[in-house]
């Protein structure tokens, strides 16, 4: 397979999974699996489970993480860069597009009801990413009794604590626990 | 650059433009130091735009994360357009969504070339597990942040649970989002969210029932 061929099917991959990663969080796993283990055979399960705990240790969406490392492996620098981009550019578009139709919209009464709507959907889809999260990171009870202390502790001393210490904390623990 | 909290002025209420360089090494900060993505993501950028450098509103805020999470592509990486755009325009949005991507892919870049054979030390795996654990609290925090600038109305809960519902049942959230969208325009009251964000910053749209 040639180099552009290669280039050209990294960016369709990850426009597709860029568009379909709704909701955040784990949400997106599913579907980047079934892109790039089922359709595209670039990873094998084994690499997509190395990668969702790469993805786990590394900054930012997991979408972007699996970008830049099958882009990586499939076509070195220039893979990791097309892929990256592919995975930003549906976000740059759709908002780009829709942020001057926002602003006029803003008085509009039903789009008023419409985003009051969409708040309570947004509230659910958080609420399910916390639960698949937390599904498949607390397997006993020592992990939730630590995932229960985090929430709380972030609650308790929401403004005061900088939420990344907290994470920080988790991993001393971690090192202490597991 | 910071904003009094209880300045009320209608200067105040104009967006807040920041420069491109402090607008890069604030979002690259909070890019390079959150595990997890967009929702873990934002309770950090509470605590640094609203909290921390008072940029935002607590209500700008959770209005900007509703839009990212409603519109395709990835929560933190919308989230960072919308901020940027909001604090800097188009070259803001450019700036943000760059500073966004960019820890993470050197982040990957440098695990691929150098600590992959590293990953399966265990005490760096249990490192690793705890902080995983942590940001499950997280996103549990974030959406309990968000739940408390929710106006709780019989119309917020049925729409909520509706999601819910529709997650749970294993279909894509898309259609959470269309039904919550479908149903808000329904059933829910049309005057926009008012609670106030402890900020002192209460904007009260004007609103033109357009039918």
């Amino acid at each position: 397979m040639t180099m552009g061929t290669t280039l050209f099917q990294l960016l369709i991959s990850f426009l597709l999974i860029a568009i379909g990663a709704y909701g955040g969080g784990l949400v997106a796993v599913p579907l980047i699996e079934h892109e790039l283990v089922g359709h595209r055979g670039w990873l094998s399960f084994d690499q997509m489970a190395e990668l969702v705990a790469i993805a786990q240790m590394t900054p930012g969406p997991i979408a972007v993480n699996a970008a830049t490392f099958v882009g990586y492996r499939q076509a070195a620098l220039a893979g990791a860069a097309v892929a990256t981009a592919a995975v930003v550019l549906p976000s740059v578009c759709v908002l780009g597009a829709l942020s001057g139709v926002l602003e006029r919209l803003k008085n509009n009464a039903r789009f008023l009801r419409v985003q009051q709507g969409l708040r309570a959907g947004v509230l659910s889809l958080l609420l399910y990413a916390a639960w698949s999260y937390g599904r498949a990171v607390v397997v006993g009870w020592t992990e939730m009794v630590l995932a229960v202390l985090a929430f709380a502790l972030l609650v308790a001393m929401d403004r005061k604590v900088h939420p990344v210490a907290v994470i920080l904390g988790g991993g001393l623990a971690g090192l202490i626990l597991f | 650059m910071n904003r009094p909290a209880e300045d009320v002025s209608p200067a105040a209420l104009a967006p807040i433009r920041v420069s491109r360089a402090v607008l890069f090494w604030a979002f690259v900060r909070v890019a390079a130091l959150t595990l997890g993505g967009g929702f873990a993501m934002a309770a950090v950028m509470r605590h640094e735009l609203v909290h921390k450098r008072r940029w935002l509103s607590e209500d700008e805020f959770f209005s900007a994360l509703s839009t990212a999470t409603a519109v395709p592509g990835p929560v933190a990486v919308n989230l960072a357009f919308l901020e940027g755009r909001r604090l800097g325009g188009r070259a803001g949005a450019a700036t943000t969504v760059l500073a966004m991507v960019l820890p993470s892919f050197l982040a990957i870049l440098l695990i691929v070339a150098f600590v992959l054979p590293y990953l399966n030390h265990p005490q760096v795996g249990a490192f690793f597990k705890g902080c995983a654990i942590a940001v499950a609290g997280q996103i549990a925090f974030a959406a309990c942040a968000f739940a408390r600038r929710l106006r709780r109305t019989w119309q917020s809960g049925l729409i909520c649970a509706a999601g819910l519902a529709v997650v749970v049942a294993g279909w894509h959230p898309v259609w959470a989002i269309l039904l919550a969208a479908g149903l808000g325009c329904l059933i829910c009251r049309p005057s926009p969210p008012l609670a106030s964000d402890g900020g002192g910053r209460e904007v009260e749209a004007e609103v033109e029932e357009i039918e």
